[in-house]
């Protein structure tokens, strides 16, 4: 067993401030002084799960060496950025070989050392003690695991390439390298599955001792194969009342738990919130790199061409890496702000929301305040705006009249 | 021309037509025969005019064309009075007729009569125009100009021989009929020694003149700088000008018996002008006024709502410029407890309507939110009193109605003998009374119903088109009021009643529209936050119920940094969605639900 020490996420911190890193504002060269968020994408993956709507290509074949090279050369363009958070997402980083992944850790930890929370997405079954040891030495502080069921019909069905099992011995083998900081994804409602399906999911989730918890509503992405069975009639999404049903059952569950929702669909035992993702919600800047990343940083959102050939030329050749820029004008961002805001649980701070876009939100969305208030949807105090709980599963309906100004 | 004409060479007619039966291509073609217009002209005439519209805010309709043409060795002015706006507007139609002593009646080779031709043939004879029959497109591979023929002759008693055949596009047959008008059409009756008297069978709004009138003068002459008198309206004025359109406005000194023309007269508003009202000589004025129209009795009536209230001067002043050159369209602002500001509007018929709608869409881009249409009700009440009513909402308490008497019309429609089964089966529906029913040919085929307008007045165009396969044409025409055992529908959304979701209908199906309407209304409200329910009450007591589930679940369950800019678009979208709707209460009713309400198909 690892020590308790190790368990301290607070530990990480106290070390980068021991070597004298920032850790709030950053400075960085764009003259941003604040926390930003570092996220690296690999767009790779052993096989294609059915639902999932994220870019990525086989792993198979690919050079991966060369991606991860091409992956650190976009990044030594930011140089003199600080960033406060990094995340490898994917895709599938556990597709890469380890010692790529763990050099990957490794330089973007010594680029970047004002870090402090700095987590990689992982597949169950796709790692080893030695993997998640190195990973652990090189920088990484938090594992999130995609386990989406613990139900072996529904992870076929989903067209996942693990088993029950290997979640269980992931988890485990993250907890003895030394990991403190472990969360698991889930999906519900996924066509075929009935309440007891899901409750058996979240309950051995629990049974694992895992500090996060983000639970998902099966959506039917375009582009996926289940979308292409669902309007061939061969797959049929759950009903609206079970799909509710499910959710208030886990909100309720996890809060039993000693689990915090802090997001429509993300709950963490106190202190172990995902600092990177409530960086997203917060509307703060973040810098995606590889291909296909999105970011958000300074005034604009860009988003890398997905195709990795044209990336890998364009970063080799010391161009720019060819995407679309979407400049955000000073409206879209008030809007942006406030609806990634409100699902946060905290919801809307009205002074950092204030501080952030130069307006009131108070009265800026006087209207539809006022009008969800009466619903029972809003609840306002003296320093936020939040959803109520009755709003959380019909969110999309409220969210959507903060989402442009008259 | 120099001085005036003689009287017995001028002629004064009208073309009525169905629509799309070539009314204004055979303008054209007499136009440009009588050298009015050069062939070039012709094409851009229209053009030309929509030009002069957009650069100097004018719109100038050459509805009374001035065209010299010699005949037998001598010159004749031909006054082309066209009928202005909608041929389906019998009230223009009308009051064009009335200004003539001739009408062509032009009918399709093809097509044969509809519905119209004999709407517009019935007016032409009332108003005391001779008629002369023209079969036009003769030249098309489909023409069958022998059965047109006959079927003039037989339901217009125009002899089949005496008709004219031409075709409009080619000039066919064109001259001809120019002579026939020369020969056959009488003359204006000669009282050039009267007091004068001009009727007002049109007027027009510039910016730049004021109100420009469209006359025809019947007795005595009108001249430049005469001060004259609108004798129903009372009030004095000078003439500024006069002249003639050829097509382009012309002046002239003087406008003798029998000749058309326009007058201006520093009349600022269309409203200080009544179409039909009577000219005369200020200091010797007529001793009676002609015989002018009927005003026009504005039948259907809807409210228009800003779909934002914000919005609302914006469409006030939309509806201020609409008026400016529509006489016949009203509006009075209107306030509803459940739909806010918006205005009542009263229209001659449904076409008039739409018009207005497009209009309203195209010209101003304000956002509205529609009532369904309704019928004007006259009630009797207990104290004897009569009242008219233009929206289910101002029917008073029942106790004090004597009784309730809705709007009636005659209407005609000419359909093909296959689709007579499902034609009649709808009419009755609609408690319309077959009165006669005449065999146009032995595949075509006219029934003369009598109908309560309100049965007719949304859907009905559409179905017999749809159960005709499209052949089938309809035109209607008011008749009068009469009592009918009516009661009001109400319905409450969230239990708030809403009055613009209100009928008026028969009691013997009121129930049974009750039902159907709340089913239609449960499908046209979107799910809300909460659930909705629907009540249908008739006479206050609730006799139907419906439900509109809540939404239970609806939210993104993943929204990361990459995925803001395309789920802002999602949402951005969902909010679109809900504008053109109306808050009624907590309640977001789109416009579609209010249109619903008459929609009685299954």
């Amino acid at each position: 067993m690892p020590s308790k020490s190790h368990l301290d996420p607070l530990e990480d911190v106290m070390a980068g401030v021991a070597l004298g890193l920032s850790q709030g504002g950053v400075p960085t060269k764009a003259g941003w002084a604040e926390a930003a968020g570092l996220y690296v994408h690999v767009p790779l993956c052993r096989s294609k799960c059915r639902y999932c709507g994220f870019y990525s290509v086989p792993v198979a074949g690919r050079d991966t060496g060369r991606l991860v090279a091409g992956l650190l050369r976009e990044l030594d363009r930011c140089d003199g950025v600080g960033f406060s958070t990094a995340y490898i997402g994917g895709g599938s980083p556990t597709a890469l070989p380890a010692d790529q992944l763990i050099g990957l850790v490794r330089r973007i930890h010594e680029r970047c050392p004002g870090v402090e929370e700095f987590t990689v997405e992982c597949n169950p079954g796709q790692v080893g003690l030695g993997l998640l040891e190195g990973l652990r030495r090189a920088g990484v502080n938090r594992l999130s695991f995609g386990a989406q069921s613990f139900r072996a019909a529904e992870l076929q069905r989903l067209g996942r390439g693990h088993c029950v099992e290997d979640i269980t011995r992931s988890v485990e083998l993250a907890r003895w390298a030394g990991f403190g900081s472990v969360g698991l994804d889930l999906i519900f409602a996924i066509p075929g599955s009935t309440l007891a399906d899901w409750q058996c999911s979240m309950e051995s989730a629990l049974d694992l001792n895992v500090q996060h918890v983000s639970a998902y509503s099966l959506s039917f992405e375009a582009g996926t194969a289940f979308e292409a069975l669902r309007d061939a009639g061969r797959l049929r999404a759950v009903d609206e009342e079970l799909d509710r049903a499910m959710y208030e059952w886990a909100v309720a569950r996890l809060q039993r738990a000693g689990f915090e929702q802090y997001e429509i669909s993300n709950f963490a035992e106190p202190g172990f919130e995902c600092r990177h993702n409530l960086g997203y919600w917060a509307n703060r800047p973040f810098l995606g790199i590889g291909p296909g990343a999105a970011s958000s940083w300074c005034g604009n959102r860009t988003l890398n061409d997905p195709d990795i050939e044209r990336y890998l030329t364009a970063v080799e050749s010391g161009s720019e890496v060819p995407g679309e820029v979407q400049p955000v004008s000073s409206d879209d961002m008030i809007c942006e702000t406030a609806v990634l805001n409100l699902r946060m649980r905290a919801g809307i701070d009205l002074a950092e929301f204030e501080r952030r876009t130069g307006h009131d939100a108070m009265r800026t969305f006087a209207e539809p305040i006022q009008r969800y208030r009466a619903l029972g949807l809003i609840e306002v105090t003296d320093r936020a705006v939040r959803l109520t709980a009755q709003a959380r599963p019909i969110a999309d309906t409220v969210l959507c009249d903060f989402a442009a100004l008259e | 021309m120099t001085g005036l004409m003689d009287i017995q060479h001028i002629r004064n007619f009208s073309i009525v037509a169905h629509i799309d039966h070539g009314k204004s291509t055979l303008a054209d073609r007499m136009l440009e025969l009588t050298g009015t217009i050069t062939a070039r002209q012709a094409k851009d005439q229209i053009l030309d005019t929509m030009d002069i519209e957009r650069e100097r805010g004018i719109t100038i309709k050459a509805s009374a064309v001035t065209m010299e043409y010699e005949h037998d060795g001598q010159a004749y002015m031909l006054n082309l009075i066209d009928t202005p706006g909608h041929v389906d507007f019998h009230y223009e139609v009308s009051r064009a007729l009335t200004a003539c002593e001739g009408a062509l009646l032009v009918v399709d080779a093809s097509q044969g009569i509809q519905a119209q031709t004999l709407a517009n043939a019935y007016l032409a004879t009332e108003s005391g125009a001779e008629i002369l029959g023209v079969i036009n497109k003769v030249d098309l591979p489909a023409a069958q100009p022998d059965l047109v023929a006959e079927e003039i002759e037989h339901v217009l008693g125009i002899r089949k021989n005496d008709c004219f055949r031409i075709s409009a596009k080619t000039g066919m047959g064109v001259k001809e009929l120019l002579a026939a008008v020369c020969e056959l059409l009488p003359p204006p009756a000669d009282r050039s020694g009267e007091p004068t008297r001009a009727l007002i069978f049109d007027s027009q709004h510039d910016d730049y003149r004021g109100v420009i009138c469209y006359v025809r003068v019947v007795s005595g002459s009108l001249k430049v700088r005469q001060k004259i008198q609108l004798m129903g309206a009372g009030s004095a004025y000078q003439i500024t000008e006069l002249g003639k359109f050829r097509p382009d406005m012309r002046p002239v000194e003087q406008l003798g018996t029998g000749e058309v023309g326009y007058v201006i007269a520093n009349i600022r508003t269309l409203g200080d002008v009544q179409v039909g009202d009577t000219i005369t000589d200020d200091a010797r004025p007529a001793p009676d006024a002609l015989q002018g129209y009927k005003p026009p009795m504005q039948m259907v009536f809807s409210d228009f709502y800003p779909g934002n209230n914000t919005e609302y001067p914006r469409l006030r002043a939309a509806f201020d410029r609409l008026a400016l050159n529509d006489a016949s369209f009203s509006f009075v602002p209107q306030n509803s407890q459940a739909l806010g500001f918006g205005f009542r509007c009263g229209f001659l018929g449904l076409l008039h309507m739409e018009i207005i709608q497009e209009r309203l869409e195209r010209e101003n881009d304000v956002d509205v939110v529609q009532t369904a249409p309704t019928v004007s009700y006259e009630l009797l009440l207990r104290d004897g009193t009569v009242k008219r009513i233009d929206s289910p909402s101002e029917l008073p308490d029942r106790t004090l109605i004597e009784e309730i008497r809705e709007p009636f019309v005659r209407l005609e429609i000419i359909t093909t003998t296959d689709s007579i089964g499902g034609i009649m089966n709808l009419a009755e529906s609609r408690r319309c009374k077959l009165v006669k029913t005449d065999y146009l040919s032995p595949t075509r085929v006219m029934f003369d119903y009598k109908a309560p307008l309100a049965e007719i007045v949304y859907d009905f165009y559409d179905m017999i088109k749809g159960i005709s396969h499209g052949y089938a044409t309809m035109d209607y025409e008011f008749t009068g009021f009469e009592a009918g055992d009516l009661v009001k529908i109400d319905i409450l959304v969230n239990h708030t009643p809403v009055e613009a979701l209100s009928l008026i209908v028969h009691r013997s199906n009121a129930e049974a529209r009750g039902r159907k309407l709340i089913v239609k209304l449960r499908r046209a409200i979107p799910r809300h936050q909460f659930e909705i329910p629907l009540q249908v009450a008739i006479g206050g007591k609730i006799i139907a119920r419906e439900t509109i589930k809540a939404y239970r679940k609806d939210v993104t369950a993943k929204l990361y940094g990459g995925d803001v800019t395309r789920k802002m678009k999602v949402l951005k979208r969902q909010k679109e969605g809900k504008k053109r709707m109306k808050s009624v209460g907590s309640v977001q009713i789109p416009q579609e639900a209010f249109m619903s309400i008459l929609d009685t198909s299954d």
